[in-house]
């Protein structure tokens, strides 16, 4: 169960929410079985889920192995073939196909000539590595701040939820788009991924919240709460563990928003910065082309659209399989 | 594309000179077409579409707000030749025609071309009969006056400021707005009709200087301070109906304009649109797709460069193409005040690293523009470019890495440029180029209404900058003068010197050569000049561009010309028929 | 009643006085000095110097915050002198790049994205909802399924995708409408139909498929619930079941979500606009951070919080009304 989701990136969104789960045996005693074995054997029924889950583990490890694979098809993202465009016809491509070859296998960009197969491995590997830290950057602020409000209740939980209030009444992309233009001279990468979580984080924190709130009167807690069990040991011992599939759940659906948003943001110019292959940047680009270069128009869109659904489609199945019930709060 | 054009003051001037020079061709085509032969010229001997007739609406879709349509402070294209052709009439204007025949200025306003006495200290001019405002109230020479002076004013900025340099006005004098107006001394104003000038040294081209739009009326009661430019009062064959700026400018006639008084703008269409929210992609593709409307539509700046494959692939669209030369030298700038860049042996590197090949493609390639070889075009260097260095079109990397090396950056650095937002592949092209180096670029885009006050700040500046320089008229003296002499840098707003380059040596040579009287002896002391200053290398030239414009196929009198850096002329463009 | 909007009220203008502020703080740090942008070029250092003091920009930044938020009840009296303009109430400033009044411009552009928002939003919820109950209803159906995969395709689509690919068939290949450009309504409805068809389209697209998966799994959650089966066992018609009892419940999360959407849309649709080049409030402000133009930005940006925060509050109106069984309180 952990290895797929954290294919790649140490860290992964999937390793961290998961993690505790596998150490802890879990004290619902309402399923007979693990319930990861169970989460799995459901998942495994389900073959659309298993689609999805092929189409990440694809883009996963072609991105983390794009030098190697670049090495072998020959060129680098950012290296440029002038023989293989037109200057006459204002830079475009020679040869069908966006000048598909043998050379370039995916063919090349207009004008500057770079080959579109290293780009969108490249651009993969930006795509997924901020959307990826994005989502563990909001599953560590969310849980943390949602259990602490949810639990405590009182006034942290005031505290907390007013703060989360503001936080979802600012219009997030304005923000998003206004800092990320602001702050100069900053790792673009970095800066995208804790402007995007900074933006994202409240939402799961009030799910979290809710669930709290209802886990913290079940019997065992309170058995352990009259026991004198520490807060601390409470949270992360008898809560914790009881949330970790709201929160996968949760996870896997935000990060096909976010590989969208760090599209859409980079589309918008306040991205990352070229030459750093990304996919909003090459959609941008390639929409210019959409009618005299359709190879290359569709590429970027496509991957993205594959690497969304794939997503959306596991998140489903993960729900279903973790909490029948469906619901999203 | 930043083009810091400051313009056609002298573009007028062009006509004498060049006429005397015999240096300009008389052919549309331009000159940086018959270097190719490959190029893309503008079919039907330069202008589109025939004469037009008169009505209809015409529709300009353009992606930007006029930075200014206040009189006093337009002075970039393609705004003052917007506003100069609808809006407001100066004293003496352009012929309206493509060539050189658009180079000679004809009275506007005056009775004739100015007279000039005291050696060509003091300048006359009569004004015509039968001038009137939109309102119908009649054009005085006062209204003229009221706005040279307020070309001095420091809350109406930008403008053109000839009429500071040149008349003979009180030091310190801070325009008309908080009441105080010129004395005798320097603007007489004897009657109505009549207005004197009065210099403070001699200035033989005076008569084109009031080409410019500091020299149109404003009638003092219509002064609303910053925001004239709003609605600037016309004295043109069209007025403001409306305008939402950044949103949309609706021109119709004005009925007081008298086409007996006016010999050059035709003023064929009824109504001008200008429709100023687009994307300049989306224009692009409305103007290929050519429905509707946008049959009668012309774009305002210029075609984007990733859409000209759409436009030269298929050849009904390319035959509406007005592409003229617009005379001007791209070159990257190198902020000779700040290391890296300020050692000139990483400088003469930077001639041979980058990739020329690869920038002209980012512009369109070689229909669209020519190689630049030095910084002046080939209309300043007798027609054919001058080759200073002989480096491959594609740069010399073995050299370059021996000269990177010399000055001690083998192992390559880092450094920043500036460009604006649509200039956006050319600072690639300038990227992928300097990374074969180790040299790694970093883009700063920015809109291309504050490229220049980054690029002219101290503080601000990057490392490197594309820009561009057009001559205001066929010589060299409004060309090396105005971009290396460091005598003229700044802190701030600095914008003819934009490398900061400054060697005292060359600005002896500048001051040396603009004493000569001979012009020709003059030309080839500029020419050597041009080579020395490429051997300290602050810029490296990239390339002499056409201006790319699609129009409609209902659009007529469509032709570009180089008073207005390449842009369409406002003054004789209209629909070919009218429903 | 009473006592809830009076408290509501006050959080929206506390929070928005928090974004206020942080915004001011966030545009102060601008790269581009405004006065200098201002002046224009060939701007000597003295008269940046008077522009700086007419524009208020010598002051220390909590004095210009307070005339800010001053300004917005109070209006203020920009410049000085003669030409002194009178910035009346409410007085957001006054563009840098135009000289016009921040507001104006804001409310010039209002109609288009009103325009966008509310018709993509329209075809959204009668597309979206009708697609969710009809699935829902039909259960595993083969109807059902072609909704299901239909959304999750159609929700993973980007938008840049669809924009170009309806531009290329409607108006490129099949050549049935113009290319599109915003006429106001009240200028020619029809123009103004036509235009914007494509735009909600667009928009529409992806969230109709997001809101017919939301509705189907609601709806099937709610049929579930114990007062419809109480509603069943009366012997109701099962129409009328799920008409009385089914829907309206079930919309309300639904309801919720278009709230948000809509306050969030209202400003935020930047991409869309930019796309069809549309001249609404989304585009004004991308145009306007690429200029630095400080006072549209902040402008726009508190436009875009306040619509958020009161979308917030006629959802919790609405969903009242919907809803007997949530309470104000």
């Amino acid at each position: 169960m952990t290895a797929p989701l954290s294919t790649g990136l140490p860290g992964g969104a999937g390793t961290a929410a998961s993690d505790p789960g596998d150490a802890v045996p879990a004290p619902d005693a309402e399923a007979p079985a693990s319930p990861w074995r169970l989460t799995w054997s459901r998942l495994r029924r389900r073959r659309i889920a298993l689609v999805g889950l092929a189409i990440i583990a694809f883009f996963v490890l072609t991105a983390a192995f794009a030098p190697l694979i670049t090495a072998v098809s020959g060129h680098g993202p950012t290296d440029t073939d002038k023989k293989s465009v037109d200057p006459y016809l204002g830079g475009l491509p020679r040869g069908t196909l966006g000048g598909v070859s043998p050379s370039h296998w995916l063919g090349v960009e207009p004008m500057l000539g770079r080959d579109v197969f290293a780009r969108l491995l490249y651009g993969a590997q930006v795509s997924l590595l901020v959307a990826f830290s994005a989502a563990l950057m909001i599953t560590l602020i969310g849980v943390l701040l949602g259990i602490t409000a949810g639990y405590f209740g009182g006034r942290t939980d005031t505290v907390i939820s007013r703060f989360m209030d503001v936080m979802m009444s600012f219009p997030s992309l304005i923000f998003m788009m206004a800092l990320l233009s602001v702050v100069k001279d900053v790792n673009r990468v970095l800066l995208l991924i804790v402007v995007m979580s900074l933006f994202s984080w409240p939402y799961i924190a009030r799910v979290i919240r809710g669930q709290t709130m209802s886990l913290k009167h079940r019997e065992y807690v309170e058995a352990a709460r009259v026991s004198g069990t520490s807060s601390a040991r409470i949270l992360f011992t008898e809560i914790l563990p009881n949330l970790t599939g709201t929160i996968i759940v949760y996870v896997t659906l935000a990060i096909p928003g976010l590989i969208g948003t760090e599209a859409g943001l980079t589309y918008l110019g306040v991205g990352v910065r070229p030459p750093t292959p990304s996919w909003g940047q090459m959609i941008a680009d390639s929409a210019l082309y959409y009618k005299v270069d359709p190879m290359f128009f569709v590429l970027p869109s496509a991957c993205l659209f594959l690497v969304v659904l794939a997503f959306t489609l596991l998140g489903d199945a993960l729900r279903d399989a973790l909490d029948p019930k469906g619901s999203r709060t | 594309m930043t083009r810091r054009t400051h313009t056609a003051l002298a573009a007028a001037i062009a006509a004498a000179l060049t006429l005397g020079l015999g240096a300009c061709s008389s052919s549309t085509g331009g000159d940086s077409a018959a270097v190719d032969g490959k190029g893309i010229t503008t079919e039907g001997n330069g202008i589109i579409g025939g004469t037009p007739v008169k009505g209809g609406t015409l529709n300009i879709l353009s992606n930007q707000d006029f930075s200014q349509l206040d009189p006093t402070r337009n002075w970039v294209e393609p705004e003052m030749d917007f506003g100069l052709r609808t809006l407001y009439r100066t004293l003496t204007t352009f012929k309206a025609a493509p060539g050189a025949e658009g180079l000679q200025i004809v009275p506007d306003l005056a009775t004739d071309l100015g007279t000039p006495s005291d050696n060509g200290k003091t300048w006359t001019f009569r004004l015509k009969d039968g001038l009137k405002y939109e309102d119908g109230s009649p054009i005085v020479t006062d209204d003229i006056k009221y706005n040279v002076e307020r070309s001095f004013s420091p809350e109406l900025p930008g403008g053109p400021d000839y009429a500071k340099q040149y008349l003979n006005a009180p030091k310190g004098y801070a325009g008309p707005l908080k009441g105080q107006r010129l004395g005798k001394e320097a603007i007489e104003v004897p009657d109505a009709k009549t207005i004197v000038f009065h210099l403070k040294r001699p200035v033989a081209e005076f008569g084109y200087t009031v080409t410019l739009p500091t020299f149109a009326p404003v009638p003092v009661a219509k002064e609303t301070g910053a925001n004239y430019s709003n609605h600037p009062f016309s004295s043109g064959p069209y007025k403001i109906d409306s305008y939402d700026r950044g949103k949309r400018l609706v021109l119709v006639r004005n009925t007081n304009w008298d086409p007996g008084t006016d010999t050059v703008r035709k003023a064929y269409p009824d109504k001008i649109v200008v429709d100023q929210t687009l994307g300049s992609a989306g224009i692009a593709d409305r103007l290929v797709a050519d429905q509707g409307d946008d049959k009668n539509a012309i774009m305002y700046a210029d075609l984007t460069p990733a859409k000209i494959p759409d436009v030269i692939t298929n050849p009904s669209v390319k035959s509406r193409l007005v592409s003229q030369s617009e005379g001007c030298t791209a070159m990257l700038d190198m902020n000779t005040s700040k290391a890296p860049f300020d050692n000139p042996k990483l400088r003469l590197a930077m001639q041979y690293a980058v990739d020329k090949d690869a920038f002209q493609a980012s512009v369109g390639g070689p229909a669209l523009s020519d190689i630049a070889t030095s910084y002046l075009p080939p209309a300043l260097t007798g027609g054919s470019p001058v080759d200073h260095f002989k480096i491959p079109v594609a740069g010399d990397p073995a050299k370059a890495k021996q000269l990177l090396a010399d000055a001690g950056f083998a192992n390559g650095f880092s450094t920043e440029i500036t460009v604006s937002t649509g200039a956006k592949q050319q600072a690639e092209a300038v990227q992928a180029a300097l990374k074969k180096f180790n040299i790694n670029v970093t883009i700063n885009a920015v809109d291309a209404s504050v490229t220049n006050s980054v690029i002219g700040s101290k503080d601000k500046q990057t490392g490197l900058a594309i820009t561009g320089w057009c001559p205001d008229y066929p010589s060299a003296a409004t060309f090396l003068p105005m971009i290396f002499d460091g005598r003229s840098i700044v802190d701030t707003g600095n914008q003819g010197d934009v490398t900061r380059f400054n060697d005292p040596a060359v600005n002896a040579e500048l001051d040396r050569i603009a004493a000569l009287t001979d012009v020709k002896a003059a030309n080839d002391a500029y020419l050597a000049l041009n080579d020395k200053i490429m051997d300290e290398s602050p810029a490296v030239p990239m390339s002499w561009q056409k201006k790319p414009l699609l129009v409609g196929s209902n659009i007529a009198g469509a032709y570009a010309n180089s008073v207005w850096s390449g842009e369409l002329d406002y003054a004789a463009i209209g629909l070919k028929s009218v429903k | 009643m009473t006592g809830f909007l009076i408290r509501r009220l006050l959080g929206i203008a506390a929070t928005l006085l928090v974004i206020c502020a942080v915004t001011f703080c966030i545009f102060y740090l601008l790269p581009n000095d405004p006065a200098t942008q201002f002046c224009g070029k060939d701007c000597a250092p003295d008269q940046i110097a008077l522009v700086r003091k007419q524009m208020g920009l010598d002051a220390p930044l909590i004095v210009q915050f307070g005339h800010y938020v001053a300004a917005i009840f109070a209006g203020r009296t920009m410049g000085s002198g003669q030409y002194a303009v009178q910035c009346g109430f409410p007085c957001f400033g006054y563009s840098f790049q135009s000289g016009r009044p921040v507001w104006d411009l804001m409310m010039d552009r209002l109609p288009t994205s009103a325009s966008l928002a509310v018709g993509a939003a329209l075809l959204w919820v009668l597309f979206g909802i009708s697609a969710g109950v009809l699935s829902a209803l039909r259960k595993n159906s083969w109807i059902d399924r072609t909704v299901m995969v239909g959304t999750i395709g159609a929700a993973a689509l980007p938008v840049y995708f669809t924009a170009m690919i309806l531009l290329y068939v409607v108006v490129t290949v099949l050549n049935l409408i113009p290319y599109p450009r915003y006429i106001a309504f009240s200028e020619d409805p029809v123009g103004w139909l036509r235009n914007l068809i494509l735009p909600w389209v667009t928009l529409a697209l992806a969230s109709a498929a997001i809101y017919a998966r939301m509705t189907r799994s609601s709806v099937i959650e709610t049929l579930a619930e114990p007062f419809v089966r109480t509603a069943r066992a009366k012997g109701l018609r099962e129409r009328r079941v799920v008409a009385k009892h089914g829907l309206r419940p079930a919309l309300t999360p639904v309801v919720t979500m278009l709230g948000m959407d809509l306050g969030s849309l209202l400003a935020g649709a930047m991409i869309t606009e930019s796309l069809f080049g549309l001249p609404g409030v989304g585009k004004l402000f991308a145009d306007s951070l690429n200029k630095s133009d400080q006072p549209v930005i902040m402008g726009i940006t508190l436009l875009a919080s306040f619509f958020i925060v009161s979308s917030n509050l006629v959802v919790d109106l609405v969903y009242a009304w919907i809803d007997p069984r949530a309470r104000l309180s």
